[in-house]
């Protein structure tokens, strides 16, 4: 089934420096919401192993992440595919970065997948509040990066 | 002597079988164990379409516990696809998808392991790599040469395409005062038991014999493992004592059985696959007929209906499984219990990207049932004429039986007009139009929902011939043994699994009622598949007739041996002794008891007629009744015995909410002689229940993407006790002439018209609308959605 969602994300740092978080694998092994792993295959590509809880059902999920179109520092497509117990899931992403002034950057992106399995026969009806919700936790521990003096 | 009251048959007599299940002492397939168990889980391809680039197992065989991975390239390399039964050796099917998956679901490989959690573990473990292909869901556009085809190497979705003109319709419709078109849809649901699929399967290679227990209910399943396996017929032996958690059609398990078969075979280990839930919905026997009918009827002033054209559009999902042949059963009533003169159906199967389709109860009558019998209601609507005086003045009268229909079969006996008058008067009509018209004053939706059906019972294979020339099975025989042992008990052997249709009370009270002594005192046994004689399973609403008959000729064999044991003894004619009870034999005043019988048969040869074998013992292979030809000219008598139902429903709702409830519902139910009352009201209540699922509630619905979205019961919504109204049954008796004591078939009872008679309620409901309702199910969403769009309702408070 089609997912798409989109939003709008303001943080507390300059455009280069949210850049090279979002493209650094560490940072999003501890951002990604039940990460497991994170590890750079290519110049821009990465595997994700991730364990998800949606609705009532648990699983896991291993994909591929590839970034393209780069241009350092305000915009990227992120294209995902992969499968797990939870299912299949692909779709792209375009995100943006703008400088918002005052240190801050504004985030942008709007995605379009498809995801088949278990997560789109039992997850169905939960679906796009969990999308919201675990893209809230991945901006809110995006942000703690950027605050946590334990960050890099 | 139908008319003679029965010491057993018809009585109201506890079911044997009943007493173990409310103990729960059943013995199901997964109570069956052993120490050696290897256990499988399958992993599934959620593309509805895809090239298989590769699978790697790698890391899963690494982890402990995990005995084997196997594709269906390997599979396919080691034995031979499933038996289709249709000319199409292009589409072929294995139990595992080989090269290229061809539904969201679909198996592309099975993981052996220690125990079944391990192998579950393990497919997270295992790299698929896929392309994905285009695909098609919908029927009318799978027809069409630009849609991409589900099997290449067929190079078409087309399975089946039969065009039969039974009768001279265009004349008939040339001559009719009106004409009138319509198009409904049956959705794709099915029964759905909660006992999901499960075999084992355990190879002995000292033996060279191949045992398999499944919760199956399966024709032919022996000899279609051995086939497939490339084994010899008395290599493979299947256990018929496991308890079948329900079934009504779908526990068809030949691919799973197939697949343990063979890695038994492999491994030399008993091998256990009981599917979880989604395993079962997604990819299992689990989806039933998906039809679209465009119907057309020709019909006079009065009402007279006198033809019909039906093109029956079948969504076969994948593979052709049993899904054609689900379009050629209802051509043995085609026409319904109407006199209409002459009929063209046009039968179509087509692939589709979704779930293969098996055997559900009743095998395509039901939806052919729904379609008939909106037809009746929209005839009746564009005459302005009563609906039932409709139905009325169109049935086939009782002294018009036996009923030759177009299509070539004759119904044997039927009084349709007296059991309509007994629910109309058990269901006091006028006080039901009078609660109709009160919930309407009080701002309710309500309607009143009416259906007549048949149920052909006694199945043979008579469509298989019909819808494939090189197909030429004209027999369906069941069969039956019996054994009087040395101390005078009765042991009956059945050839088959059951899966709640009660055949050791159905054998016992045969050859109860026969043989005079107490049905309790019988001891029904299931012998395995080499032990068994030749039967065909309950299929076809057949048992009652078929299995009853072969119990009671075999119970008649023994009574004339015993008979004839007595006349010896007794020195009189065999025709001159009365047989009382079994227990006593008596002629002028002398007598001989049962015990001196059994001790003749069993220890003294000398005491027998000269030439007569010792022992107690007979068995029969019965024929299906009245069948047995080949078509001829696109007809062919099918089915021996026609049942009738007549439901008559009250239905409401909110026209905000559009949650149906259904205040009232009465069924007229003659399945010719009853032999357990309690197994046939039992069968009807479970089929109403079954239709109302398929009339409200139960759909296996794909979306755009061809992703299964009722994947589970969170979705895939059954009736509860919230949903299902109190019955009443009225019952009524027309014997059937072809049937041992006249009893016919009533397995499929209930759910062949009840969601005719539900959608019909609904209609009657919103008929006020100027909308209607041509798809089941019709759920809640859909009526309130239609029903604001007709009224404006929403649009004016938004």
């Amino acid at each position: 089934m089609k997912i798409n969602f989109s939003g709008k994300e303001t943080i507390e740092v300059a455009p280069q420096t949210l850049w090279d978080a979002v493209i650094d694998p560490e940072i999003l092994q501890k951002v990604v919401p039940g990460c497991r792993e994170m590890r750079a295959v290519g110049e821009a590509e990465y595997i994700m192993a991730v364990d998800l809880k949606v609705a009532a059902v648990g699983g896991s999920f291993e994909g591929k992440i590839a970034l393209f179109d780069m241009k350092s520092p305000s915009r990227c497509q992120i294209t995902v595919s992969g499968a797990g117990t939870l299912g299949t899931g692909n779709g792209t992403a375009s995100v943006v970065i703008a400088d918002a002034g005052d240190g801050k950057s504004t985030i942008s992106y709007e995605a379009d997948g498809d995801v088949g399995g278990l997560v789109a026969g039992v997850g169905q009806r939960v679906l796009m509040g969990v999308v919201k919700h675990l893209t809230r936790q991945f901006f809110t521990s995006l942000k703690k990066q950027f605050t946590s003096p334990s960050s890099a | 002597m139908r008319d003679k009251k029965y010491r057993f048959l018809s009585q109201p007599r506890r079911v044997v079988e009943d007493r173990r299940f409310v103990a729960g002492k059943g013995h199901y397939i997964a109570d069956y164990d052993h120490a050696d168990m290897a256990h499988v889980a399958l992993m599934p391809c959620h593309l509805p379409a895809a090239r298989i680039d590769a699978i790697d197992a790698s890391a899963a065989l690494a982890m402990p516990g995990v005995i084997d991975v196997v594709t269906g390239a390997e599979l396919a390399a080691a034995i031979d696809p499933l038996m289709n039964g249709l000319d199409t050796p292009k589409v072929r099917r294995y139990p595992l998808a080989v090269g290229q998956v061809r539904y969201a679901g679909e198996w592309v490989c099975a993981v052996i392991a220690e125990s079944r959690a391990i192998a579950e573990d393990a497919i997270e473990h295992i790299r698929l790599e896929t392309t994905a292909l285009p695909f098609v869901l919908d029927p009318e556009q799978a027809l069409r040469d630009d849609s991409p085809p589900v099997h290449p190497d067929h190079n078409s979705n087309l399975l089946l395409d039969k065009k039969f003109v039974w009768g001279p319709v265009d004349d008939d419709f040339a001559a009719a005062d009106h004409q009138l078109d319509f198009c409904v849809t049956w959705g794709r649901n099915s029964t759905v038991p909660i006992e999901t699929f499960g075999v084992v399967a355990e190879w002995n290679a000292w033996a060279q014999m191949l045992d398999i227990r499944a919760s199956v209910q399966m024709p032919k399943y022996a000899d279609q493992i051995a086939r497939a396996l490339g084994l010899a017929g008395n290599q493979v032996r299947v256990h018929y004592d496991i308890d079948v958690g329900g079934s009504y059609g779908v526990k068809r398990g030949i691919k799973h059985a197939v697949l343990t078969g063979y890695l038994a075979l492999k491994l030399h280990r008993p091998v256990r696959l009981i599917e979880d839930r989604l395993e079962n919905m997604r990819a299992g026997d689990a989806h039933g007929p998906e039809r679209k009918f465009d119907v057309s009827v020709a019909f006079d002033k009065d009402g007279t209906v006198r033809s019909m054209k039906m093109r029956a559009l079948d969504n076969a999902g994948a593979y052709a499984g049993r899904a054609p042949f689900q379009l050629g059963k209802p051509i043995g009533a085609i026409v319904g219990p109407y006199r209409i003169g002459s009929v063209a159906y046009q039968a179509i199967s087509v692939t589709t990207n979704k779930a293969a389709q098996e055997a559900v109860r009743g095998f395509g009558q039901a939806p052919t049932n729904y379609a008939l019998e909106t037809a009746m209601d929209r005839v009746a609507a564009f005459l302005d004429m009563d609906r039932l005086a409709l139905r009325q003045h169109n049935l086939i009268k009782a002294d018009e039986f036996p009923y030759l229909i177009p299509s070539g079969s004759t119904y044997d006996s039927g009084d349709y007009h007296t059991v309509i008058d007994k629910v109309m008067a058990a269901a006091d009509y006028p006080r039901l139009v009078a609660t109709c018209n009160q919930l309407r004053k009080d701002g309710m939706m309500a309607g009143i929902g009416i259906a007549a059906c048949l149920e052909p019972s006694g199945g043979n294979a008579s469509f298989e011939p019909l819808l494939n020339e090189s197909n030429q099975t004209t027999t369906w025989m069941e069969s039956c043994q019996i054994n009087i042992d040395a101390l005078g008990a009765v042991t009956a052997r059945i050839h088959t699994t059951s899966s709640g249709q009660g055949h050791e009370t159905l054998v016992s009270t045969v050859i109860g009622e026969i043989l005079g002594i107490d049905p309790d005192s019988i001891r029904v046994v299931r012998p395995n598949s080499l032990e068994s004689l030749p039967g065909n399973s309950p299929v076809g609403s057949r048992m009652a007739i078929m299995l009853g008959g072969a119990a009671a000729r075999a119970a008649e064999k023994l009574k004339a041996k015993i008979l004839a044991i007595a006349a010896h003894h007794l020195q009189c004619d065999a025709a001159n002794i009365d047989y009382q009870g079994g227990a006593m034999l008596s002629a002028n005043g002398r007598h001989i008891t049962w015990g001196d019988i059994i001790e003749l048969a069993h220890r003294q040869i000398h005491g027998l007629p000269d030439g007569m074998d010792p022992g107690l013992a007979s068995f029969d292979i019965m024929q299906v009744p009245t069948g047995g030809d080949l078509p001829k000219d696109g007809k062919v008598h099918m089915y021996p015995c026609y049942s009738f139902e007549f439901h008559l429903v009250l239905v409401t709702f909110d026209p905000i909410i559009g949650k149906p409830e259904i205040r009232s519902y009465t069924i007229g139910h003659d399945c010719g002689t009853v032999i357990n009352p309690a197994i046939v009201s039992g069968m009807t209540y479970g089929g109403i229940a079954h239709g109302i699922g398929a009339a409200l509630l139960e759909e296996f619905a794909y979306d755009e993407s061809g992703q299964l979205m009722t994947q589970s019961f969170l979705d895939y919504l059954m009736p509860s006790s919230h949903e299902v109204p109190d019955i009443q049954l009225v019952k009524h008796c027309t014997p059937s002439p072809h049937t041992v004591f006249g009893q016919k078939g009533s397995g499929e009872s209930g759910y062949l018209g009840a969601p005719a008679a539900i959608s019909s309620a609904i209609n009657h409901a919103v008929a006020g609308l100027n909308i209607s309702f041509d798809k089941l199910p019709i759920r809640m969403s859909v009526i309130s959605d239609k029903i604001a769009a007709a009224t404006q309702h929403r649009s004016d408070s938004e």
